[in-house]
Parts: C-alpha cells; sequence; structure tokens
C-alpha cells in the first residue's frame, strides 16, 4: 500500500538502533489464519497463532481519530493518545513503559500508539510468555483511565505534543506542507479538512472535560478491536482475554461521523505560495482527491501511486533524468477512508533553482500522465511491488504493519477480518482500463491544489512559528 | 456516510455495570510472567567460491522471503581525506545502471520481480542489498549484483545523482537535528580521522569529485578478496550457494589489500561547547557525549549495559528527565554508535529553544550522575531484562537477522556471538557498569554540541559554565 509517507503520528519516535505464504510469481497464496469472537460487552477479538518466533503482539484499534474532531478541538484524538499512556486505576503513571521494557519489549518500534485520520491504536510486542502483562495493561486503561486522571498529566503531555509538532511540523523545511494541502484538497468542515497534530491554539485548549468527554465517547470495548498475534496456545489466549477485558462495561454507540460526503473533484485549482526559511531547495506539492479506500477503487489508487512513484516513474524519467530540473520526485497516497483520499505528487528542485519552472515541468508532466505513461507492465511491476511490500510486512507479529495490524485494520476499515486475505486478490485483479480511468478522471487540472516552497533567506523569522 | 456506522453493533444492549467497578475489575497487580519459550538463534555457516568471495548463510523460513547483501570493504573512512564522499557517491551511482541496461531498464526489471533493492555507503562498509520472494530470489539476486560487476557509471548520472547527492548534504544541514549532529563527530574525533567528516561529504567536497574518481574508486576497492555476501531466510544451503555462485561466481576482480582506516577521537583536556546558529529555530538539537568503544573491544558490551540504563529506552533516565519530567522534547535517548575504530556515545535529543540552556543542564547531570554514582540493581536488571527480552524480535525479520549477521562480520566477532548474546548481557553486574564508567567515561571533558537559535541560547548556555565556548559554521569553521 502506499502509504509509506504518510504515515500515522507516533507516542515515540523510534529509538536508535539497532505465515504460510507461497510466492509463485501468477498463482499467490498468501493466507493469514485467524479466530475470531466477540466478547459480551462488544470487543471484538481476532487471534492469530505463530510460533516461529517465542513472541507476542497485543493490538488494540480504537474506531476513532483525528477525523471525529470538531473545529476548535483539532489534535485532540492524538492529545488523547498521549494521555493514555499516563496510568490508570491500577497502572501508576510511567508503569507501561517500566512494565512492558522490563518484560522485553522495545519501546518505540514494539510499545507505541499512533493517531492516524481514521483511528488510534496502541500495541505491545513481548516475549510471549508477558502475554497476559500486555492484556492486563490494555484492559486497565480501556476500563479506568479517568479514575486516576489529572490536569497534571493533561499539561504534561500537552507540553510533550506541543513539541512534537514543533520537531516534526514547524521546525522542519516543508514541514507545513501537509496543514496547507489539506484545506485546499477538503472543504472547511470536513473531517479530513485539518491535520492529525491540529492546531498549537487548539492544543493549549484542551480541557480535562473535553478528555473525559472523549473517553466516554470513543473509549468502549464496543467502538474497539484486540487482535491476539504469537505465539500463544488459544484456550489460554481466551481466558485471558475474558479475565482481562471481559469486565469492561459496554459503552453507549459512539456517534456516527459527519457527513464526509465529497464531489469526486475538487472543482478548481487552488494554488499556494508558501517562503520557507528552512528550505534548502524549491519544493512543489500537488495534491489529487482520488476514491477512498474503502470504495472500490481503493486498490486501483493505490496502485496508480505505485506506478508513478519510484525511478521507473514516467515523472522520475522525465523530470529527474531527462529534464534534470528535479532532484526527486515522490508521490503516495493517505489510505483515506470517508469522501475521497488525498494522491501526492511532489518534486525537489536543485538548490537555487527557479521554483516557477520546477512547478510548470511538473504540472506538465501530470498532464500527459494519462494518455501514454500508464502501460501494462507498469502495472504488472507495481503489483509485483505490492505483493513484496505486503509478504515483508508479514514477517512481524506486531508492530508498524505487521500481522496484528493488518488484522486490525480489517475489522476497524471493512468490518471484515479476512480483509488481509483479500489484499493481495483485490490488487491483481486490477485492470490497466481501470487505473487510465482513474487517472483521466482525476489527474486533472481541476482536481489538483498546487502548493510551492520557495526558501527564504533566515531572517527575520520563519514565516511559521507558533 | 461512512459504512461501519451503519453496522448493528450499537444496537446491542448495554451492560449495567458502573464503570471501573471493582468487584469485576481486573486484578490490582501485574500478573506474573508465564513460562519462558524457548529461543535459539539460527546459526551462522558460511563458505567460499572459487574466486575467493566469502559467503555467510543464515536460514529462517517462516516466511517466503530471501534478503541478501554484498559487503564490500570500500566504506567511506576508506576513502582518500581530499575525496570525502566517494565512497557514497560510488555507493550511490552502482544502482544506475549497467554495461547493458540503462538505470531505468535495470530499474524496471528489478520492479518486475517485486524486489526491493538499495545500495549505498557508510563508514565502514559499502553495500549492495536485495529482498525478494523466494520463488523470485534467485534471478533477483543475479539481477542486482550486475550493478557491482559491471557498472556503467554513465557521466549524464553521474552528474545526476552528485546533485542529489548535495541536495541530500543540504538538506540534512537544514535542520538541527543535522547540523548538531554533523558538529559532533566533527567535535569528537581527531581532525584527520575520517569518521570527523560526514560518511556522504558536503557541498564542497562532492563538487569536486569526478565521475572518473567513481570509476577508479570502484576499480580498486571493489572485488570479492574484499567482500562477503549474505543470504537470510526461505534458504537452503545449497539454494544459497547456487544463487551466489549463478550471481557472483564470475566475478574476477581484484582489489589491493586496504588500508586500516585512522578512527582515533580528540584526548580534551575538558569539557568543550560547540554552538552552531540556525536563525529562527524553534527547537535546538543537543549532543552531550564522547568517544566510545568498538564492538570487538571487551568494553563494548558493559558499555551497552550503561547505555540502557542512561538512554536506551522510554523509561532511561534521560528520557524520563526531559520528556516525562519537563515536558521539553518529544524524546531523548543515549546512542552507543559502534565503528571500526572508537565509536561514539552520546546523549542527544531535540528540545524547545527556550529551555535549551536547562536541558543541557540537566542531560549533563545525568551523564555525571551515572559516571559518579553506582547504578541501582534494580534499575540495572530492568533495562538488562528488556535487552534480553526484546533480542527474539529485533531478529524475527531476515532484514533483522542480516543486520546481526553484518555485524559479526564488519567488527570481526565469532559467527556464535549472539548465540549467547543474551545471556552474557543478563550476567552484567551493577560492579561491571562502574567499572566501566570509570574506565571509560570523562564526564569532566565531554563534548557538547548544541544547535539552535543562537541569539536566543547563547547567553544561557555560556552562564552555565561548563567549558570553553566556540561557534561554528555549519560547515565547521570556527566562527568566533
Amino acid at each position: 500500500m502506499r502509504r509509506s509517507p504518510f504515515v500515522p503520528l507516533l507516542l515515540l519516535a523510534a529509538l536508535p538502533a539497532g505465515a504460510g505464504a507461497q510466492a509463485a510469481p501468477r498463482a499467490p497464496d498468501v493466507r493469514i489464519s485467524y479466530v475470531e469472537e466477540t466478547l459480551p460487552n462488544g470487543l471484538k477479538v481476532l487471534y492469530h497463532a505463530d510460533h516461529s518466533t517465542p513472541v507476542a503482539a497485543v493490538d488494540v484499534w480504537y474506531n476513532v481519530g483525528s477525523k471525529h474532531e470538531q473545529p476548535g478541538k483539532t489534535g485532540f484524538a492524538h492529545l488523547f493518545e498521549h494521555v493514555m499512556f499516563k496510568g490508570s486505576r491500577d497502572v501508576a503513571d510511567g508503569q507501561h513503559y517500566v512494565l512492558l521494557e522490563s518484560a522485553g519489549g522495545r519501546a518505540g518500534a514494539d510499545i507505541n500508539g499512533t493517531t492516524f485520520f481514521d483511528r488510534t491504536n496502541y500495541f505491545e510486542q513481548v516475549p510471549s510468555n508477558m502475554l497476559d502483562l500486555a492484556l492486563w495493561l490494555e484492559a486497565d486503561r480501556m476500563g479506568t483511565l479517568l479514575e486516576t486522571l489529572t490536569t497534571e498529566k493533561l499539561d504534561n503531555q500537552r507540553e510533550v505534543v506541543k513539541n512534537e509538532r514543533r520537531s516534526s511540523v514547524d521546525n522542519q523545511p516543508y514541514g507545513v506542507w501537509q496543514e496547507h494541502m489539506l484545506t485546499k484538497v477538503f472543504p472547511a468542515g470536513h473531517p479530513y479538512f485539518h491535520t492529525v497534530i491540529g492546531s498549537m491554539d487548539d492544543l493549549g485548549a484542551a480541557s480535562l472535560d473535553d478528555v473525559k468527554q472523549f473517553f466516554r465517547t470513543y473509549y468502549a470495548p464496543n467502538n474497539a478491536v484486540l487482535v491476539v498475534s504469537g505465539d500463544f496456545e488459544l484456550p489460554a489466549a481466551k481466558q485471558m482475554v475474558r479475565n482481562r477485558f471481559g469486565w469492561i462495561p459496554r459503552g453507549p454507540a459512539p456517534p456516527p461521523l459527519r457527513d464526509a460526503s465529497l464531489p469526486a473533484r475538487i472543482g478548481s485549482s487552488p494554488r499556494e505560495v508558501i517562503e520557507d526559511a528552512a528550505a534548502p531547495a524549491p519544493r512543489v506539492y500537488v495534491g489529487y482527491r482520488v476514491p477512498g479506500a474503502r470504495g472500490a477503487a481503493g486498490p486501483a489508487v493505490n496502485l496508480l501511486a505505485t506506478m508513478l512513484d519510484g525511478k521507473t516513474s514516467p515523472l522520475f524519467d522525465a523530470l529527474v533524468r531527462r529534464q534534470g530540473i528535479a532532484t526527486a520526485v515522490s508521490v503516495g497516497n493517505f489510505g483515506l477512508l470517508d469522501g475521497g483520499d488525498l494522491l501526492i505528487v511532489n518534486a525537489t528542485g536543485k538548490a537555487g533553482a527557479s521554483a516557477d519552472s520546477l512547478e510548470r515541468a511538473l504540472l506538465g508532466e501530470l498532464d500527459r500522465v494519462a494518455a501514454a505513461a500508464l502501460t501494462q507492465p507498469a502495472l504488472d511491476r507495481a503489483k509485483a511491488q505490492a505483493r513484496m511490500q505486503f509478504v515483508d510486512a508479514l514477517q512481524r507479529t506486531g508492530g508498524f504493519g505487521g500481522v496484528a495490524d493488518q488484522l486490525a485494520e480489517g475489522w476497524t476499515y471493512y468490518r471484515d477480518p479476512s480483509h488481509v486475505n483479500r489484499v493481495l486478490p483485490e490488487s491483481d485483479a486490477v485492470t490497466l482500463a481501470q487505473v487510465r480511468t482513474l487517472a483521466a478522471e482525476r489527474l486533472a487540472p481541476d482536481n489538483r491544489a498546487v502548493l510551492v516552497f520557495v526558501p527564504k533567506p533566515a531572517t527575520p523569522a520563519p514565516q511559521v512559528t507558533r | 456516510m461512512s459504512r461501519r456506522f451503519a453496522l448493528p453493533l450499537a444496537a446491542l444492549a448495554l451492560l449495567a455495570a458502573a464503570p471501573g467497578a471493582r468487584a469485576q475489575g481486573p486484578q490490582k497487580d501485574p500478573p506474573a510472567p508465564g513460562p519462558l519459550r524457548p529461543f535459539a538463534m539460527p546459526p551462522i555457516r558460511s563458505f567460499a567460491l572459487p574466486n575467493g568471495l566469502k559467503v555467510m548463510v543464515v536460514e529462517r523460513h517462516a516466511v517466503p522471503i530471501v534478503t541478501a547483501r554484498l559487503v564490500v570493504d570500500a566504506g567511506a573512512a576508506r576513502e582518500p581525506s581530499n575525496q570525502a564522499g566517494l565512497a557514497a557517491l560510488t555507493g550511490a551511482l552502482l544502482s544506475e545502471g549497467t554495461r547493458t541496461l540503462t538505470g531505468t531498464q535495470f530499474q524496471e526489471r528489478l520492479d518486475a520481480l517485486g524486489a526491493q533493492f538499495g545500495t549505498g555507503a557508510s563508514y565502514d562498509f559499502a553495500s549492495v542489498s536485495v529482498t525478494a520472494l523466494k520463488a523470485r530470489f534467485p534471478e533477483a539476486l543475479a539481477l542486482a549484483m550486475t550493478t557491482v560487476t559491471e557498472p556503467a557509471f554513465a557521466q549524464a548520472d553521474f552528474d545526476r545523482v552528485r546533485t542529489r547527492s548535495v541536495a541530500q548534504y543540504l538538506q540534512g544541514q537544514s535542520s538541527v537535528e543535522g547540523l548538531s549532529a554533523t558538529a559532533f563527530r566533527r567535535a569528537v574525533y581527531e581532525a584527520a580521522s575520517p569518521y570527523a567528516r560526514p560518511a556522504g561529504g558536503t557541498r564542497t567536497t562532492l563538487t569536486a569529485l569526478t565521475r572518473d574518481d567513481v570509476a577508479q574508486w570502484h576499480r580498486t576497492s571493489y572485488a570479492p578478496g574484499s567482500s562477503t555476501l549474505l543470504i537470510v531466510g526461505d534458504v537452503s544451503l545449497a539454494e544459497a550457494r547456487t544463487a551466489a555462485t549463478r550471481a557472483l561466481g564470475g566475478w574476477t576482480a581484484v582489489a589491493p589489500a586496504a588500508a586500516p582506516a585512522p578512527a582515533g577521537t580528540r584526548a580534551v583536556p575538558g569539557t568543550r561547547v560547540v554552538l552552531v546558529d540556525r536563525p529562527g529555530s524553534v527547537q535546538s538539537g543537543i549532543y552531550v557525549g564522547q568517544g566510545g568503544v568498538g564492538y570487538a573491544d571487551p568494553d563494548y558490551l558493559p558499555m551497552v549495559g550503561l547505555s540502557q540504563v542512561l538512554g536506551g529506552g522510554f523509561r532511561a533516565r534521560i528520557n524520563m528527565n526531559l520528556r516525562e519530567r519537563h515536558g521539553w522534547t518529544y524524546g531523548a535517548f543515549t546512542s552507543l554508535a559502534p565503528a571500526r575504530g572508537t565509536g561514539t556515545f552520546a546523549i542527544s535529543s531535540s528540545v524547545r529553544t527556550n529551555v535549551t540552556d536547562s536541558a543541557v543542564a540537566e542531560a549533563v547531570k545525568e551523564y555525571r550522575r551515572i559516571a559518579a554514582e553506582p547504578v541501582p540493581a534494580q534499575e540495572l536488571r530492568d533495562g538488562l531484562n528488556n535487552l534480553v527480552g526484546s533480542f527474539p524480535s529485533t531478529v524475527q525479520t531476515v532484514q533483522g537477522l542480516l543486520g546481526r549477521m553484518q555485524t559479526v562480520l564488519l567488527y570481526g566477532l565469532p559467527l556464535d556471538y549472539y548465540a549467547t548474546y543474551r545471556e552474557r548481557l543478563a550476567a552484567l553486574t551493577p560492579a561491571d557498569i562502574s567499572g566501566i564508567a570509570h574506565k571509560r567515561l570523562t564526564p569532566d571533558a565531554v563534548t557538547i554540541v548544541v544547535a539552535g537559535d543562537l541569539s536566543k541560547i547563547e547567553p544561557g548556555i555560556r552562564a552555565l559554565n561548563l567549558g570553553a565556548v566556540e561557534v561554528w559554521s555549519p560547515e565547521g569553521e570556527k566562527v568566533r
């Protein structure tokens, strides 16, 4: 899936380091086995046993993301995710990581929480004999977070999140691109109009009552899926899950997401020039509104993005290899669900080069893409890459994009635990005609938003400071 | 309306229990661990092809994937000091086509195989890596290795890749993280050491390189005798041998034995503070550290334990201090960066501009504390349990296993180094940590680097009176 450049916000930055599948070229059979059950309180549970490494992963996905936030409350789902690590009734502040790290989990890679537009998740991969500990910790915060919540905890994490925003947005070259792009591709008030990180003002205004209300609205077992993956015996694991989660009361039905439906196209060509004191070279971002991941065209969107990305892409060939006007081109989509998704093309120019020429060249190539560049060999390559990427991710029990995430995503996004086993067949079924139609309809001038970043001398202050 | 809200789940009856009712709650204390399940590191087996190429193989059959990496003794540490960036540029250029395939054609074939491919060079080695599904692996390996045996090095590709390398350098230098990391290396290593330079070169040194320099570097340092092929995954030893022979059995290049690289760190009489200006910065990048140890050094393992307690995870001292207690940063960690020579050891973080001086003071305080005071036994135990317990996770993927194998290769470790790694880590005691702290850490002679908006942070840092303060340009020239 082409969403690598657009990862969810993580609780932790990665620390400095350190399935039965058949790979016959034309006869793929990559299947993840699972057992499912639903507890009386509505918690969906998926089990996947794999004894190849003595590790076990617990992964809880809540069906809430930044798209559920209301105007004036942006960044809240993510801020809340941080608060979930500040302790609950039987887990003292800070003990979540203390217990899990001592148990053999790697903070960052194996123990983390992430927030995206469409969901929030919490996961831990530990030695398999520590499975019950991981379940106990997840259950305690699902059931009792509010019992020990304080203003101090909220204020502390508010500062951490503001620092995260400074690191990832305000202090990085081009760091503000996403929030400028979303406001152009999605209309004001749309669930995807604002970023996951949110605004400094809204983060500053979040109150303890907001946190409590959010928890009561969305953090109930009937709004979550729990995946248990790895080296365990199923009867024992089921008993542990009942012991830990069974007592948690069902919550009220979460309110439906506000209307997210959208016209197929933006209907205009919004454009903005941003002067960026931190940018070493000009860069142009082009965003297109494309069909959402839940629709029939979702797999075609992923493949189109793959065909336009990388060193065999017609864009790379033209702008980097032949014209030499860009040093890098990259393409990806977010994988958003409701109303539409966002496909992003960006090209970085040479230091000191003209941003205008870069923009003209990029838009010129994009206008030609639908005609000639989308060929059957290119589509076949994209499918082969998708297969490799997918099987590669299944090496991991938990962590980012591992088996547990794949199963949880299937339930949260599609209400289908077997979705993981449909990903490759659906990708393989996409035809060239479908990709060409998609490109012709959506890579259109009246459906694109353009951001032009122009380097600016460093003084006085950068353009965006908050 | 989105589909999932149309589902009937929410229509089910509510349970009556009040939230958090103790009678139905979970047990109060964390559950005890179950019986530990066994884990064995799969063995490394090795052989050589008739042309002298060493091959090391680890079998792992959980998923039908195989990964391979040709590791060539052609890292930046070997390159001439006036050609910084040559090794990295050569590594990058390998992927741009062969004598029979243009870069685009080559990449199209790789993509058609669904293979993941990469080339590059760091200080201690250059490499070509390829990962593919089992059925495609022999073909993918053979294709990938033609970049080493018959690279094109076309002038147009050279020009483009060099331009990109300069752009990447500038992009790295546009963040406080990049600025502080580069300055830290320059400050810690001796000026003549290749480790003092950015591994990818700088704008100045890259601009001076030519296509012929790259071809010459490839001709004199890439050869079977200076290379090892690592293969990990769903492959038998016999299959690995067949694939390796097909890909590289006909490679006949000869390279002279490479000279060992100087890797010394500076002897410093006292603490030195280096500042780099980034006007308008809302955060500052901080390093506090010194020269470290190499992998092969017996002191390495206790240093791993020390680093773990100080900054090896979320609950490590420096993160609990700067992030959790003070809320000054998104994260703070230590890095024990190995090298064939000395390596480095440092605390690093990015902190808010207006608390930069306080954060530097706290980092120095933590550095001094671990150097001076014994580590409580339980704290060490918790830290070591993390390293020991998480080890299987780090080698769950074929790429993770390959990384461990590469460490064994590069630093001349015994082939069974990781077979006993967990046991040796678990055996470390507080006395070991105190011993290594006294022997290796010089808390009153450390290198401190801060990159940020000096108009706001310099007075506060000077007021800490930690040592002599210098201001450097991003290129490492002393400004004042």
